[in-house]
């Protein structure tokens, strides 16, 4: 793409000798080392050039003396921009105030690697409980986990845990949501601070579910992490595998099948159908329409049916491996595949038709949660979040991977900027993902669907991204030449879009949050590895009663 | 707004399924057909096996042992660590281990979690039930 040729040259011919190193191994991919402290210059180039630059995620990686903070930035691609700090005293200058987005990627670079973000205006913990003992970091290679054992105390309690303080607060209530199941069924606590009906702060505290991938990933062989990622998030598995495969297939420069990425493709897609059908579902169950979601429930299940019929597994499909897919698609399961897809393709227009014209659904949704653009491309959100606030934005078409460069599909998007907005994104882009099967399987290339790769990779580092249900999912491999990765990191999507929920609530009801909640489609498995907390404490906007009334129709 | 609405067509929808029998499965009193490939419970061929253990270092859950059985290492396997990825399988240079469409593995006890090479062994007393 040009833009992302553009943009690599723009940062080396600015940027002059403060570029150390400049590798560009594939279309789209760009690593940039650049001088201590010049990563601000080189992400505020790009952010005046083109508006739609975010912050994917920042990767701190211990090489020993140095600790390497890669800030992952998409920009037509993914643009690397690469900072070597020292060890004994990793700190570094914030770029929050560049882009508020990476508040929560500084935090956990800091929570787990110990690097200290200057300047950052709230530098807590994100994923690790606030007992853990300091100075362990986890993520560093000279960590072991028997360190923790002798230093956790419940005496060092923090007292965000609490509640925090209300200084100036006179009317103000704590109103603590969660960590039992605040939305969909996982664990995450929310303090909401409530001025009477009306939301005026909240601060979400991850974690509960931090169970340390990204460290175990690196005691696995490749293939066997391939098991591991898949893990993370049960409901979007075949992003993560496929994302992972990716990466180490760019490491390794392997070559995978036509047939592979076909396959992978249509295990990918429905696997977002029945996520999509999912969330859409529970948002009807948030709302309180109990019968729209055992409908929609209803409705999921044949598409659960045909990934066990593809994968052998109704969930955990188990189908990606580095060098292709693991088993190839019976040559009689398409036509079912097909006849199956009409079918709920015809209860997804529906769906449609119900999401857009039932009254409840429309009066409970409509105007609440606003996310403006302007703010969604500060706060650098992904997939249907940053779609339902009209930015043209999918990674499988601005960097198309697997078999969609091949496939035409429409990236559907809305300007409202509410969470019926996000809500009617995922409900179009079910019958595009049915349409992109359905091409797929029409369209399927003969040959074989899989490749043998060795179990050692060469030493390099890639970043894989996929387009996942919830948004773009960002997987970074570093290989130092043996069997085992160096590290692994991963930026799941619900990271990236739960930041911009406190700016979604405040001003409010408390009637709307699990509305606003549930049009995130939080996913707090793929989330944790992390916790977080408000980024801007001003307090003191309040919106007044007549602007938060939901919008008359036009 | 709400004057103006016509009948929302969920309603519809829902109206026409209450007469409708229950859409869920009435498992365990009809048996359910899983799709052939589906992962399910292990089967060890002891004759093919040459106990070479590539699928005790290839499990990513750690969920192999080779056991020794009348004078044989062969793989014994803990289902309550298995994620059925069926590594293994695919791993074993002789294809000695198969999957199977056995889904119902709940048992009330941790023996019935293991899968012992003795019970495809046919001289050897079989020690776990299907």
């Amino acid at each position: 793409m040009a833009m992302f040729e553009e943009a690599v040259s723009i940062l080396k011919d600015n940027l002059g000798n403060d570029v150390l190193e400049c590798k560009t191994p594939k279309p789209r991919r760009a690593y940039i080392l650049v001088k201590l402290g010049c990563h601000r210059d080189a992400i505020s180039l790009l952010l005046k050039q083109y508006e739609q630059t975010g912050i994917s995620t920042i990767t701190g990686t211990d090489l020993g003396s140095e600790i390497e903070l890669n800030y992952h930035m998409r920009c037509g691609g993914a643009v690397t921009i690469k900072n070597r700090v020292p060890k004994e005293k990793p700190r570094i200058k914030t770029i929050t105030d560049l882009l508020p987005g990476a508040a929560f990627y500084e935090r956990e670079v800091f929570d787990l690697l110990g690097v200290m973000f200057e300047g950052h205006p709230n530098l807590k913990r994100l994923l690790l409980p606030d007992n853990w003992p300091k100075g362990a970091y986890p993520l560093r290679k000279d960590w072991k986990p028997q360190d923790v054992k002798s230093g956790v105390s419940d005496s060092e309690k923090n007292s965000e845990t609490n509640g925090g303080e209300l200084k100036e607060a006179t009317s103000i209530v704590n109103v603590v949501v969660g960590p039992q199941h605040p939305a969909l069924h996982e664990p995450e606590r929310f303090s909401f601070k409530v001025d009477g009906e009306v939301v005026v702060d909240v601060e979400p505290r991850l974690g509960y579910v931090h169970r340390g991938i990204e460290k175990a990933a690196e005691h696995l062989m490749f293939f066997q992490d391939v098991h591991l990622v898949e893990r993370v998030c049960g409901i979007c598995n075949a992003a993560h595998t496929t994302c992972f495969s990716q990466a180490v297939e760019d490491i390794g420069g392997i070559d995978v099948p036509p047939r592979a990425l076909y396959l992978r493709t249509i295990v990918h897609e429905l696997n977002r159908i029945h996520s999509h059908l999912l969330l859409l579902g529970v948002a009807g169950l948030l709302l309180g329409y109990e019968a729209l979601f055992q409908h929609v429930w209803r409705d999921r299940e044949p598409i659960m049916d045909l990934i066990e019929m593809i994968t052998g597994n109704r969930l955990m499909t188990a189908f990606n491996t580095i060098g292709g897919v693991r088993r190839d698609l019976d040559p009689n399961a398409a036509g079912k595949i097909k006849k199956t897809l009409e079918e709920v393709k015809k209860r997804a227009n529906f769906y449609k038709v119900v999401f857009k014209e039932d009254p409840t659904l429309r009066l409970r949704t409509e105007g609440v949660g606003v996310l403006s653009k302007s703010d969604a491309l500060k706060l650098c959100v992904a997939g249907p979040v940053a779609r339902g606030s009209g930015i043209d934005m999918d990674v499988r078409k601005d960097d198309a991977y697997a078999a969609y460069e091949e496939i035409p599909f429409n990236v559907i998007s809305y300007k409202e900027c509410d969470s019926w907005a996000r809500l009617m994104v995922r409900a179009e882009e079910v019958l595009e993902s049915i349409d992109i099967v359905i091409y797929a399987l029409e369209h399927l290339p003969s040959g074989r669907f899989r490749v043998r790769v060795p179990r050692r990779q060469p030493e390099g580092e890639a970043v894989g991204r996929v387009e996942a249900p919830r948004g773009e999912l960002i997987h970074y491999v570093k290989s130092d030449g043996t069997a085992y990765p160096y590290r692994v990191k991963i930026r799941s999507p619900t990271l990236a879009n739960i930041i911009s929920f406190p700016t979604m609530i405040r001003g409010g009801y408390v009637a709307d949050i699990p509305a606003v909640l549930g049009s995130l489609d939080p996913c707090f498995s793929c989330t944790d590895r992390m916790v977080f907390l408000d980024t801007q404490n001003d307090r003191r906007w309040y919106w007044s009663l007549e602007e938060i009334k939901p919008k008359k129709a036009k | 707004m709400a004057n103006k609405m016509k009948l929302p067509s969920m309603i519809r929808d829902i109206a026409s399924s209450i007469f409708k029998k229950p859409f869920t499965r009435e498992y365990p009193a009809v048996r359910v057909e899983v799709p052939e490939g589906f992962r399910g419970r292990h089967i060890l061929d002891p004759e093919k096996c040459i106990s070479c253990g590539l699928c005790e270092r290839d499990c990513p859950s750690k969920a192999i042992e080779l056991v020794e059985v009348s004078g044989k290492r062969m793989p014994m396997f803990y289902l309550d660590r298995c994620i059925f990825c069926y590594q293994c399988a695919e791993s074993c240079p002789r294809d000695a281990i198969r999957l199977s469409t056995v889904f119902e593995l709940s048992t009330t006890d941790k023996e019935g979690l293991l899968v012992k090479p003795e019970e495809f062994i046919p001289q050897q007393p079989v020690t776990t039930k299907e």
